[in-house]
């Protein structure tokens, strides 16, 4: 049978024409937490990319639930599997303008922005003094960082693509947001794939990926 | 039309002395910059010199054909300028700029030329030629300066758009942004010049018509004319360019292509 999320075969070579990872697939059952380990440099933000679709692939299937996407349905895709950058992008305007852009995009239009729900979230994740009309361009990068894993959590898509979202983040705040992303990702219908260096997180994994020599491999 | 005063060789040899002028301080001033103004000084004589010979000729002649071939070839040029100006470039944006020139300078020309003015006959090159000449001269500033920006944002800004497109968004919704930023970029000189008409500048159409001996409300209503139909250019030409540009960069896909962008080094002044 089918797995619940399979992408690929993916390719990629860095900026110096050495190659990262070669034809490259994914299967991985649904109500998992996944995480993506390998030095730095090997190329897992790059696979990450090629997953939610942001790299250009050639020969490359995508199928969520039985569903393919491929050309024009792939903004179908990222609405269902979506990357958390590593760098927290945020938009110019405030942290409301930031939280709530998803659902004013055709994408989201249907599903309604929880601003209660989004309010007490932002304790989940240590935000709970940051005001909803502050200007994101004066918070901190902790706080950025936060604010996008938040986003994401609100966003709340079967599946879920984080790359290194606790970066920078203090040991505290950093274990209640794992518990978050843990709790997001063990429900059904739901997949967390989370690229992450922290050797202890990385033991309560269900599944541990590891890019190395080229290829994917299961720790 | 009284009192034109014929301007002859004696004449412009004398307007040379004030280039000269200009060279003089730059020479004092060390500014380095003496080579490029006598270049620029000649090239003003050379091109115009060249232009007021065609444009004769092309008068005595009134043909259709001959004033739509050098219309044609107008826009060519005026592409070629754009392009040449931006910091950036892509596979294509020649053809991108010309595409949007023709399309908005015939357009926006051919309104003002047969329905607001109702030159007849239709190519009469007297009115056909200057003004749309005046169009694409202002709509390649603002082209180019659109074209860079739209670039620009989408380079220094990718983050920005591809944080929308990881979120679903569409190609016309990622790329809205840099549209409405880079269309803005190239409406400002326009809006610019046409707020300080008349209080900062008196622009130089109408004192050109004025130094014709027209009568100076004729020369203003002409202007006005002028100034309408430049924004309506810039208007349409700029967001005509970074619709086709957008198309360059993103497909259906929604995925960013910045692969697709090379830079070539600081803009012409």
């Amino acid at each position: 049978m089918a797995a619940f999320l399979e992408c690929g075969p993916f390719s990629a070579r860095d900026g110096e024409g050495r190659v990262l990872f070669e034809s490259t697939s994914l299967a991985l059952d649904s109500g998992q937490f996944v995480t993506l380990e390998g030095a730095s440099g090997s190329g897992k933000s790059t696979l990450l990319r090629h997953v939610t679709a942001l790299e250009r692939t050639t020969a490359a299937e995508r199928s969520l639930g039985g569903a393919s996407y491929r050309e024009a349905s792939l903004p179908e895709w990222r609405k269902r599997v979506t990357l958390i950058a590593q760098d927290a992008p945020m938009l110019p305007g405030s942290v409301r303008d930031n939280l709530i852009f998803p659902f004013a995009q055709r994408a989201g239009r249907s599903i309604e922005f929880a601003e209660a729900e989004a309010a007490r979230r932002m304790s989940a994740v240590g935000l709970e003094s940051l005001p909803f009309d502050r200007d994101v361009r004066t918070i901190s990068g902790g706080e950025r960082h936060r604010l996008a894993l938040l986003r994401g959590l609100l966003w709340d898509p079967p599946v879920l693509v984080t790359d290194e979202p606790l970066a920078g983040l203090d040991p505290d705040t950093a274990a209640r947001c794992f518990e978050l992303l843990e709790r997001f990702a063990r429900r059904p219908g739901r997949l967390l794939l989370c690229a992450l260096h922290d050797p202890d997180l990385n033991q309560r994994a269900d599944l541990r990926l590891r890019l190395a020599g080229k290829r994917l491999e299961v720790v | 039309m009284g009192g034109l005063i014929q301007l002859g060789p004696l004449q412009l040899a004398t307007a040379t002395l004030l280039i000269v002028a200009a060279g003089v301080v730059s020479f004092a001033l060390r500014l380095g910059i003496e080579r490029r103004l006598g270049v620029a000084a000649l090239r003003t004589t050379l091109q115009l010199g060249l232009l007021g010979l065609i444009l004769e000729r092309v008068f005595a002649l009134s043909n259709p054909w001959l004033v739509f071939l050098l219309l044609v070839l107008m826009t060519v040029f005026a592409a070629r300028e754009a392009v040449s100006r931006s910091s950036r470039r892509y596979r294509g944006i020649l053809i991108d700029a010309w595409l949007t020139m023709a399309a908005s300078c015939f357009l926006v020309g051919g309104i003002v030329t047969q329905v607001v003015v109702g030159v007849k006959p239709w190519y009469d090159p007297q009115y056909v030629i200057p003004l749309l000449g005046m169009i694409l001269g202002n709509s390649l500033t603002g082209i180019s300066l659109c074209l860079d920006r739209f670039m620009d944002h989408l380079e220094t800004r990718a983050a920005e758009v591809e944080l929308r497109v990881a979120f679903g968004a569409t190609r016309s919704e990622a790329l809205s942004t840099p549209l409405r930023d880079a269309v803005r970029t190239g409406m400002i000189p326009i809006i610019n010049s046409m707020a300080a008409a008349g209080i900062v500048s008196l622009p130089g159409m109408m004192t050109g018509q004025i130094l014709a001996g027209s009568p100076p409300l004729q020369a203003v209503a002409y202007q006005i004319v002028v100034m309408f139909m430049i924004a309506a250019a810039v208007a349409s030409g700029a967001m005509l360019v970074v619709l086709l540009a957008g198309r360059r960069f993103m497909g259906s896909d929604a995925i960013l292509r910045l692969d697709r962008l090379r830079a070539v080094g600081p803009p012409k002044a």
